[in-house]
């Protein structure tokens, strides 16, 4: 098992062998995941029940629920890949940071923007200064600080590597903003789906939410692929294997 | 041992006999606390609430005007690559750089910010927790620079303070948490202690990162 698992990563670190895959892979996942969107949402807007506090308002979770969750475990899986760049100098981990980075930063706005609509019409503010909100806000700060530091560097390399820098020690600093903000103030919702202690929200509601969470989670995968891909072959456009596959096509 | 010593006298030697290196940061402090008045209201009340945050923040922003002098010149006169070369310990000269950096650009803002008692009608038994909270976090502050300053030598760009800013967001909320907890009777210990704790804990990560960054500039 150990065996079959190190014979992958070795692979996945081969940009050949990954343009190759994801080649194949892409259309599966895209299908999927698209599907699984469509389908969570028109449950989600139009057959899930009508919640009693909030009204239809709530249907927004749909979609803010699912940003806000990818947004994190992005930037978890972006500081592992940095962790691996930086120890093993896998070059793919450069190519996926690099990738994930701008999707990250689209989630987290994203994230943003359906809470402000959300808040607008429950709690009477687009806005307020909550841990929550606040420690969100940060992470989109951190990936916008990723994304910039990208285009300083000249050459690839050095890219990479200031990037997987800055990405470790926002990593390390993330935990500490969340404490602190926390207790700074809060006022959001305590979370609705915790996988410890069961959720606080009916399964009629529960499920379009899950569903539309896997699809969210594997529309990220699908654009990651993608954008690698994309990244892949601009960095490899003059090599031999590329230029050979590009010539049979 | 004798190496350290002669880096510690070097950065001390040329901080000292430039001395736009400590001034500038100080008149920045100065004009900014004298327009808060000007520019928000002149009624003690209102201000006196609003001093700690501030101070807090003013602090914060000047040193984004010295943290590119930690390796900037060395970076421009080539000295940085020689130090790379020598085979020294490399975190320990850049803990020394850090370190004088912070006795020439916030020590005098630190005690500089005396004057808000007068300025910002801050009241008296506020000062304790301002002068420790500001002791305390603004070495955190100065690492988080040495790490954007490291990271964006020779580019004149927006990522460092982007990078130095979110970073730095804790001992802001931590700084002026202690000081309205003092000034509304409640201990400010705990905040001092996770103050100092961010300090100790984030002090071997950030010089590590610091000098792979600069590493980064020399293929």
């Amino acid at each position: 098992m150990f065996q079959v698992l190190k014979n992958f990563y070795h692979k996945l670190g081969s940009f050949p062998w990954f343009y190759k895959i994801s080649g194949k892979v892409i259309p599966i996942v895209g299908f999927f995941s698209i599907s699984l969107i469509v389908i969570s949402s028109i449950w989600g807007l139009f057959f899930s029940p009508t919640d009693a506090v909030q009204g239809d308002v709530y249907r927004i979770i749909y979609f803010h629920v699912p940003a806000v969750s990818v947004s994190q475990v992005i930037y978890y899986s972006m500081s592992v890949a940095a962790a691996v760049f930086l120890i093993w100098r896998m070059k793919m981990a450069g190519v996926y940071i690099k990738s994930l980075a701008p999707i990250g930063a689209a989630f987290t706005f994203i994230g943003l923007l359906s809470g402000a609509i959300w808040g607008q019409p429950t709690w009477g503010t687009w806005w307020v200064w909550d841990a929550r909100l606040t420690s969100t806000l940060v992470l989109f700060l951190f990936y916008l600080a990723i994304i910039g530091m990208q285009s300083t560097f000249t050459s690839r390399k050095s890219a990479d590597t200031a990037v997987s820098i800055i990405t470790l020690v926002g990593v390390v600093n993330l935990p500490i903003v969340k404490k602190s903000v926390d207790w700074w103030n809060t006022l959001h919702q305590p979370a609705s789906i915790s996988i410890s202690g069961g959720s606080s929200i009916s399964s009629e509601m529960l499920i379009p939410l899950l569903l539309s969470i896997l699809g969210v989670y594997l529309f990220v995968f699908f654009t990651g692929l993608l954008f690698m891909r994309a990244e892949i072959s601009s960095r490899e456009q003059n090599k031999e294997w590329f230029k050979k596959l590009s010539s049979n096509n | 041992m004798i190496y350290p010593i002669k880096i510690l006298k070097k950065e001390f030697l040329i901080y000292s006999r430039k001395s736009s290196s400590f001034i500038s940061p100080v008149v920045f402090f100065l004009i900014s606390i004298s327009l808060y008045p000007i520019g928000i209201s002149n009624d003690p009340d209102i201000l006196k609430n609003l001093a700690p945050g501030l101070i807090w923040i003013t602090v914060l922003l000047s040193t984004l005007i010295s943290f590119q002098n930690i390796f900037s010149e060395d970076y421009e006169d080539g000295s940085i690559e020689l130090l790379l070369a020598s085979g020294q310990n490399l975190s320990l000269i850049v803990l020394i750089k850090i370190f004088v950096n912070w006795i020439f650009s916030c020590l005098p803002i630190i005690i500089l910010s005396v004057l808000s008692v007068f300025l910002l009608y801050f009241p008296q038994e506020g000062l304790k927790p301002l002068i420790i909270s500001l002791l305390i976090g603004t070495p955190t502050i100065c690492l988080f620079g040495a790490l954007a300053g490291a990271l964006s030598l020779g580019k004149n760009s927006i990522t460092g303070p982007a990078l130095m800013l979110p970073l730095s967001l804790p001992v802001l909320i931590l700084g002026t948490q202690a000081i309205n907890y003092s000034l509304n009777g409640i201990n400010f210990s705990s905040n001092i202690l996770l103050l100092t704790a961010i300090l100790i804990f984030l002090l071997p990560i950030i010089l590590f990162a610091s000098v792979g960054a600069l590493k980064l500039h020399f293929n």
